[in-house]
């Protein structure tokens, strides 16, 4: 049996999906900064790039079957307030738009990543290619 | 000692950096997907990976956006940076491990803003591989603290 997935056509506009939430730590930061080099700004002690990563990891933790992403396409994005460490952070995913094209479709997925007092941190949209079963189904 | 940050009065419409570059490793893909908790097959799954269109695993999108970042501040002397507004990006090309990234950045527009202490620099930000082709493209906006 394969596992279950979300395609294309299984995608529902409007759909609100939380997801767990997790705590920035030290660990995190001091990781991504080996990683990267990001240095975060000065009043700061969260690169503002990282918890940006954290949401996406985040939304595969959901209830839902994962989307069947081919293509991370675009990003458009807002840092409203900075996130510091020992905060805890989860995401808000909303489906905005879907639009087919022929070979799977394009899905906007707002996200919001939100803190401890259910204040928004960042928030944006998300551009995905997302596959159609049939053509996963023939393949 | 000398204050070497660069404040909104002296950074110029039209200026443009080169960062060096970074060889994307499988290491790098594989503390991403740790870090972040993306473990989609396009990161994590070789073989599936295999019978796909890209042949191989890809670098998460994100990896490489957090990477120039990191690219930019080897490529410029640091902004006195205030904030970071938010960015409007694409991704255009598949980064597969490997492969060598580099960014171009160019400020394309300098803003002032309500609070007279700071104004909004936004940047065109390019990420090239080692075959020249822009894998990745968009623009930031920093909050950048004026000198006066």
């Amino acid at each position: 049996m394969t596992a279950a997935r979300t395609y294309f056509e299984d995608i529902v506009v409007d759909r609100v999906q939380l997801t767990p939430a997790i705590t920035v730590t030290e660990a995190h930061v001091a990781m991504y900064q080996g990683l990267t080099r990001e240095v975060p700004l000065e009043s700061s002690d969260v690169p503002d790039v990282l918890p940006l990563c954290m949401a996406i990891g985040l939304g595969w933790r959901v209830k839902d079957p994962p989307m069947v992403v081919q293509a991370f396409v675009g990003l458009d994005w807002k840092v409203m307030k900075e996130l510091r460490v020992g905060d805890t952070m989860h995401s808000r995913s909303r489906i905005v738009s879907k639009r087919a094209l022929r070979d799977g479709g394009l899905v906007v997925d707002e996200r919001t990543i939100l803190d401890q007092h259910g204040e928004v941190v960042q928030q944006g949209k998300f551009t995905f290619l997302v596959a159609k079963r049939q053509k996963e189904a023939s393949a | 000692m000398a204050d070497p940050r660069r404040y909104f009065d002296e950074i110029e419409l039209g200026e443009e950096y080169e960062s060096p570059g970074r060889t994307v490793t499988e290491a790098d893909v594989v503390m991403f997907a740790g870090l972040s908790g993306d473990y989609n097959v396009l990161h994590t799954d070789a073989e599936f990976m295999k019978t796909t269109i890209f042949g191989e695993r890809i670098a998460h999108g994100l990896l490489c956006l957090a990477i120039q970042s990191g690219l930019f501040s080897r490529a410029t002397a640091p902004y006195a940076t205030l904030a970071f507004g938010g960015l409007r990006w694409k991704f255009k090309l598949p980064v597969k491990i490997g492969d060598t990234i580099r960014l171009r950045a160019k400020v394309i527009e300098k803003k002032d803003l309500d609070k007279p202490d700071r104004g909004l620099v936004t940047l065109e930000r390019t990420i090239l591989n080692q075959r020249d082709e822009i894998v990745q493209q968009g623009q930031t906006d920093l909050v950048v603290q004026k000198r006066s």
